[in-house]
Formats: C-alpha cells, sequence, structure tokens
C-alpha cells in the first residue's frame, strides 16, 4: 500500500498556521470536506471523537488523526505541516507541527488499520520528519513522503 | 576407611570445579548445566577414569534432587503466574507430552529400528522439558519477555516432569514384561489418573501442613529451612508410598506453600536456592559420571538425528496443537516451541528402562544423553538471539535499582528496606518519598546521618527505609535509574495512546464494529481489558480484538491500567507458513480462502 493511494498533492497544507489542537483540527476538517464533499461539522465530530478515546499524538511532534466515515467512497489522506507547533496532548507531551489525517470508509476495515499503521512508520523516519519539517512546498512534501515509499518498497 | 576419604574428596572437588565453572559459565553465556554434565563426562570412565556404574543408585540421587528442584519451581512460582498459566501449561504437560512421545516415536522406529512401543518408551522420556534448565535460562539469563509465556515455560516444565516421569515407568513395564499395547488399557488409564490426583490432593495438603507446622512450631530462623526441607521430602516420599506422583506432589505443595505468608520465608528462599543448585550440580554430575561416551559413536548419528526430530519436527507440532486453542501470538508460540530445553530429568528417567531390565537398556540411555547434549547445546544458546529475532523481549519497565530487603524479627507488619539512590531517578529529580515510607537512615560516604539531617539526596546515598511489606515495589520506581527509550518500543506498545477511562463502546466505533461482547458494551476500555486478561492485567500484556491489539503500557500504584496502547498492525508474521497459528487465526485464512474462492476482495496482504 503506497503513501500515494492515500494522498494526493492537492491535500497537502504545507504551512498551516492555527493556535490550538481544536482550531487544527478544524482546519484539517475544512480540507476534507473540500476534498470530499462531506459536511465539514461531521468530519470534525468524528476525529474529535477519536481524540477523546486518546490522544493520536504518537511522539516527537507527530499526529495521525483518523477516524470513519460512511459517506465516503475510499480512504483518503490529508497532511498538514504547521508553522509552529501546537499542544495536542500526545504521550511524550512534545506539541505537534506534523499532521497526518486519514479518512476511511465504514466498511473499510483492515485497510483502514493497514493504512494507519504505514503512516505511523514512514513518520517515524527520523531523516524523512527532518526533511519535511524544513520545506513548506507542497511539492516538495508530496516527492518527500511518496520517495520514502520507493526506498521501503526496494 | 580410607576408602571414604577418597570417594569423599572426589566428590567434593567435583561439586567444588562444577560451583567454581558457574563463574565462567555466567560470564560466556554457556548452559550452565551442560558444564556440569561435562565435568561429569571427563572425570567418568572414558576421561579421568572414574568407574561409577551405579544406576539404581543414581535414580534415587537423581530423584531426590528432582524432588528438591521441582519444590523449589513450585514456591518460586506466585499464584497469579500459575493462574494466568494454568490452562495452556497443563495442556502443555499432559496433551503436549503424549503428542511428543508420540511423534518422537515416528522416527525412532526406523532411525534405531525400535518396536513402537519401545519408540513410544523413548518419546516418553525426552518428552519433559526441563524444570531447572528452563528456570535458569529464563531468569537468569535476564530474558524479559511478556509474563503469560514465561510463566507457561515456566508452569509446563513444573508440571511435565511427572507425567514425563508417570509414562515412562508405565511403558517401561510395557516393554520389560513383554506386554506390548495390550497394557494400554482402562486399568492404565485409571492409574494415570488414581497417581495424578493423589499427587494434588497430597500436593495440597502437604502444603498447608507445611504452613502450618512452621508457622506453629517453629521459633528458630536456623531451623525454619531444614523443617521445609524435610517436611516437603516426606510429602515426597509419603505420597510415593501412597502411589500417588511424588513429584506432582511436591510441586503442588510448593506452590501452595509459596504463596502463604510464612514464618522465616527469606531464609527459607534462601536456603531453596542454595540447595536447588547443590540438587542441579549433583544430579548432572552423577548422570555425566554414569554415561560411557566411548558407546556413543554406535549410535550417534541416529541420536543426532532424532534430537534434531524432537527439536524441530515433534515439539513444535505438539506445542503448536497444545496451544490450538489459546490466544498466543505465532512468534509466541515459536518461542515456546523453541524453549523444549531436555535436561536432567530426561536422562534420569533414561535409567528407567536398564533397571526394568528392557533388553537394549543402554541403548535408550545412550541415546536420551545425546538428544539431552543437543538440546542443550542448541538451544540453550540461542533462546535469547531467538527471542530477540521473534521480537519477544518486552522493553524494560523501569531501570535498574539496587535494593536490600531486611526481615524484621516479630510479626511483620513492617519491613526494613534500603536503597542506594541511582543516577537519574525520580528521587534525584525531586520527587518525593511517599507518606506511608518511613525514611530513617541516610549513608553517605560511610558515615551515617538520620534522614532529617541528610537534605536532600545525592547519588550513591543508601536510604533506609520502614515499610509495610505490601509497598514494597511501590517505591523501586522512585528509586530506579532511568529506562532508555528505544525505538522498538512504538512496534512494541503499539502507535497510538487510549484512555483506559473512555467508554470501551468508542473503541468499538473507531475500529470496530464488532470487538465487543454485549456484556462489554458498557465497559470503561481500562475494565475490558482488565476483564479479558482474567481479572488482572500486567505490564505489556497484549489482547488482540479482531485486528487491533491493545497493549497495556503501564500500570498505577494499585496495579490498575494506568495507559494503554494501540496495535493496529498485529507483528507481522515471520511466516506465511500456516504453522504455529492459534484457531482465531486459522478460522480468519479460511474465511479469506472462502472469499477468494467466491471472487470477493480479500483484504489485500502487504507484500
Amino acid at each position: 500500500m503506497a503513501l500515494a493511494d492515500l494522498l494526493q498533492q492537492d491535500a497537502i497544507i504545507p504551512a498551516l498556521k492555527v493556535n490550538s489542537k481544536k482550531q487544527l483540527l478544524q482546519e484539517l476538517a475544512a480540507k476534507a470536506s473540500k476534498l470530499t464533499g462531506v459536511g465539514e461539522r461531521e468530519i470534525f465530530d468524528i476525529i474529535l471523537q477519536r481524540e477523546r478515546l486518546g490522544s493520536t499524538g504518537v511522539g516527537h511532534g507527530i499526529a495521525i488523526p483518523h477516524g470513519k466515515l460512511n459517506s465516503i467512497s475510499s480512504i483518503k489522506g490529508i497532511f498538514a505541516r504547521l508553522e509552529s507547533p501546537v499542544d495536542f496532548e500526545a504521550l511524550d507531551d512534545e506539541p505537534v507541527d506534523l499532521v497526518f489525517l486519514l479518512l476511511a470508509p465504514e466498511g473499510a476495515g483492515a485497510d483502514h488499520l493497514k493504512a494507519l499503521s504505514r503512516i505511523a512508520r514512514v513518520l517515524r523516519d527520523q531523516e524523512l520528519v527532518a526533511k519535511l519539517r524544513k520545506t513548506d512546498s507542497a511539492t516538495a512534501i508530496y516527492a518527500f513522503l511518496n520517495e520514502e515509499q520507493a526506498n521501503h518498497a526496494a | 576407611m580410607e576408602a571414604f576419604y577418597i570417594i569423599l574428596l572426589v566428590g567434593t572437588v567435583l561439586v567444588l570445579v562444577a560451583a567454581l565453572s558457574s563463574l565462567l559459565a555466567f560470564r560466556f553465556g554457556a548452559p550452565l548445566l551442560l558444564v556440569f554434565l561435562s565435568i561429569g563426562l571427563l572425570a567418568g570412565v572414558d576421561g579421568l577414569g572414574i568407574q561409577f556404574e551405579n544406576y539404581s543408585f543414581t535414580f534415587m540421587l537423581g530423584s531426590l534432587a528432582l524432588a528438591i528442584v521441582l519444590f523449589d519451581s513450585g514456591f518460586m512460582t506466585p499464584v497469579h503466574s500459575f493462574r494466568i498459566a494454568a490452562a495452556p501449561a497443563l495442556t502443555l504437560a499432559s496433551a503436549g507430552v503424549v503428542l511428543t512421545s508420540g511423534i518422537v516415536a515416528i522416527a525412532a522406529v526406523p532411525l534405531l529400528g525400535f518396536t513402537w512401543l519401545e519408540g513410544l518408551l523413548l518419546g516418553a522420556i525426552v518428552a519433559s522439558t526441563d524444570a531447572a534448565a528452563v528456570f535458569f535460562l529464563l531468569r537468569v539469563s535476564g530474558i524479559n519477555i511478556r509474563d503469560k509465556v514465561r510463566s507457561t515455560l515456566e508452569v509446563e516444565s513444573g508440571t511435565n516432569d511427572p507425567m514425563a516421569i508417570f509414562l515412562t515407568v508405565a511403558l517401561a513395564e510395557l516393554v520389560a514384561t513383554g506386554q506390548g499395547f495390550s497394557g494400554l488399557n482402562a486399568h492404565f488409564l485409571l492409574l494415570f489418573i488414581e497417581e495424578m490426583g493423589l499427587g494434588v490432593l497430597f500436593g495440597l495438603l502437604g502444603g498447608m501442613m507445611i504452613v502450618w507446622v512452621l508457622n506453629r512450631f517453629t521459633s528458630d530462623r536456623g531451623l525454619a529451612p531444614i523443617f521445609v526441607l524435610t517436611l516437603a521430602l516426606l510429602v515426597f516420599a509419603f505420597t510415593g508410598a501412597m502411589g500417588g506422583s511424588g513429584f506432582l506432589a511436591v510441586y503442588v505443595a510448593g506452590i501452595y506453600s509459596g504463596n502463604r505468608k510464612m514464618f522465616a520465608k527469606p531464609q527459607i528462599v534462601r536456603f531453596n536456592e542454595g540447595l536447588t543448585w547443590l540438587a542441579q550440580i549433583i544430579m548432572f554430575l552423577v548422570l555425566g559420571l554414569l554415561a560411557t561416551p566411548s558407546q556413543f559413536p554406535a549410535i550417534l548419528l541416529p541420536a543426532i538425528g532424532l534430537a534434531l526430530f524432537l527439536i524441530f519436527i515433534a515439539r513444535p507440532i505438539a506445542v503448536w496443537l497444545s496451544l490450538l486453542p489459546y490466544d498466543f501470538t505465532q512468534q509466541e508460540t515459536g518461542f515456546v516451541a523453541w524453549v523444549g530445553l531436555r535436561g536432567a530429568v530426561s536422562i534420569l528417567l533414561a535409567i528407567m528402562p536398564i533397571l526394568s531390565g528392557v533388553e537394549n537398556g543402554t541403548v535408550f540411555f545412550n541415546t536420551t544423553f545425546i538428544i539431552v547434549l543437543v538440546s542443550l547445546l542448541l538451544q540453550g544458546w540461542t533462546i535469547k538471539p531467538v527471542a530477540q529475532k521473534l521480537g519477544l523481549i518486552i522493553p524494560p519497565r523501569m531501570g535498574a535499582i539496587d535494593k536490600i530487603e531486611l526481615d524484621l524479627p516479630g510479626t511483620a507488619h513492617h519491613e526494613l528496606i534500603s536503597y542506594r539512590v541511582m543516577k537519574d531517578s525520580p528521587i534525584l529529580g525531586g520527587e518525593r518519598i511517599p507518606r506511608w515510607a518511613m525514611p530513617s537512615l541516610v549513608i553517605r560516604d560511610g558515615r551515617s546521618m538520620r534522614y532529617q539531617y541528610a537534605g536532600r539526596l545525592r547519588e550513591g546515598d543508601q536510604v533506609y527505609l520502614f515499610i509495610s511489606p505490601a509497598y514494597s515495589k511501590l517505591l523501586d520506581r522512585i528509586f530506579a535509574s532511568q529506562v532508555p527509550v528505544d525505538e522498538d518500543d512504538a512496534e512494541f506498545f503499539g502507535a497510538f495512546a487510549i484512555s483506559p477511562a473512555r467508554p470501551a463502546k468508542e473503541l468499538d466505533a473507531a475500529y470496530g464494529p464488532g470487538l465487543l461482547s454485549a456484556n462489554e458494551q458498557n465497559m470503561t476500555v481500562g475494565d475490558l481489558v482488565t476483564s479479558r486478561l482474567g481479572g488482572r492485567a500486567d505490564y505489556a500484556d497484549r489482547i488482540r480484538f479482531g485486528s487491533i491489539v491493545l497493549i497495556v503500557r503501564d500500570l498505577d500504584e494499585h496495579e490498575h491500567v494506568r495507559s494503554i496502547g494501540i496495535s493496529l498492525e498485529p507483528v507481522e508474521p515471520a511466516t506465511n507458513l500456516p504453522i504455529f497459528i492459534n484457531m482465531r487465526e486459522i478460522a480468519h485464512r479460511i474465511r479469506d480462502l472462502l472469499r477468494k474462492y467466491r471472487g470477493r476482495p480479500v483484504p489485500e496482504k502487504k507484500g
């Protein structure tokens, strides 16, 4: 499963300015709404619901919020790089500045989970993360994320 | 009289050499038991030339030593470990032993030209894992694996000896008397039930007696361990004399008494520890002495073949089938199969055919000896790497501590405990000593001072505190050094955190549906995890819900779940071969196959 399958270039927000976790989730929901046509409120509620269960901040400044929606047909990713990190209640208490939102159709089952763990694994690569933090170009971010993919496939 | 001194001299020198060699073995990681065995071999008839051929004496001495080892294994097994591991361990010890014997027989018949019954006899001889070897390797080599797997292995190694002993004795008699398979009848089964039933019964009663006698009659700390030892041997001998399994009884008595409050327990534990060492050293030494290596070449190849067959085929299949109903991962089942170390018990049992007058008795003995050697060499040396390779080593819960517990005279509602203040420990970082602990003395640079006047603690200080014994473990965290955080921890504990206080329903909504049963709908995540774990969660426990796995990341001071991780990718299977997978996974695979067959999409497998 390649990241390119999950993330199109137009789903990348290269330099997002937000002040709080809530605002960050709202911005992500707004972007996702634009791309999928699903209501912003619905998306926001779903991912907020998941955050209540436990923060999706995985540490080292990275968060992977996610949720399942009835109304979309395929798995959809949105990537955001923040101008300045915000508190995400992550396990290691570090503020977050790289966020990968993953939305999956209700029936995606195992595919949803596999996509999530794939993203988590790719973003555990410290070198890649450093490169992502340094650029504010959507094209570059897209290339980095997929280059990593190519390396792993080799 | 002169002969006596010479025998004693040789004996003590051998034991001394063995004890000294343990220091070397620790350094090089060689399986210690192998070292003891080799010393026996070297001193024996084909080495230094000590003539020793008394099989029946060896059998008695070995049985006595085994009883001591088993009592100590039971004594050191916390009832909690026993509870979580009892079902899989007992299946392994019963069905597993029978399966192993049967499968070994299949190879023994053509390799050694045995009859089926003889093959079964050899299978029974090598079917039990060695309690001493398993305990030693898991505890001493510092392999930190999940509690359930470790406990399963330990309880298995303690309980399969009685089973193998029963089978061996019974089969040897059938072979020797020429009864053949006709002897395997209802009477045989009844005999089995009687032996094991009496073993458990007398074991429990014996355990109660030991605790009672100790708490009622002893007042001298020095004598207490002697009481325990002799009472344990009394249980062993009495049960045996009544036709029960003395080995099972002594193990059960150990578990019972080891988990009770008892007078002078620290002394007993220490005494037992020393005695177990001595028992093992003597058992292996004597068995090594007894062997005649010059006879080995004749059966070397078939014996090695059998050893490999046992290690790579018989034990894995038996373990796999025995663990089918339990929720072990593929890696864990593989590990359990690998930690099938054979040891002194097998060699001891191999004397049985000789004693019962089986025709080719020495073939049994020599073959078994070689099988044990191969197993100790191959498996004993590789347990840690294998555990690492399978990803089973769990990250340590806390760093190193340096702690001494001192038993106080009188009724023990207090305990004196002493810690050395470690570098990077929370206590140095300013964390306070809880109110229930009473720090009284600090030793700094060789000078002792009262805690109140010591000011802030420094690294290397030795602190003495009075506490209630129940709290003893809780202080460890404060005095432990920092644990280095490992990159693999995220893989081990799962990528995301789940709050135990949230309703389990939310978990189902996010990753379900269908993860929960009807009565789990109203639980919190923490309760859900605890209830699925049988009422008590432990650090690094894992429970699978459909495609997700929840992992206990941390416990609070009341042993409640404080933090849970969720792994979305239950550790990738090391192999796609359908071996070692449990029933649930078999069901999953069959479902996938059926879908493929009907042309429906199958969840994609990562390639």
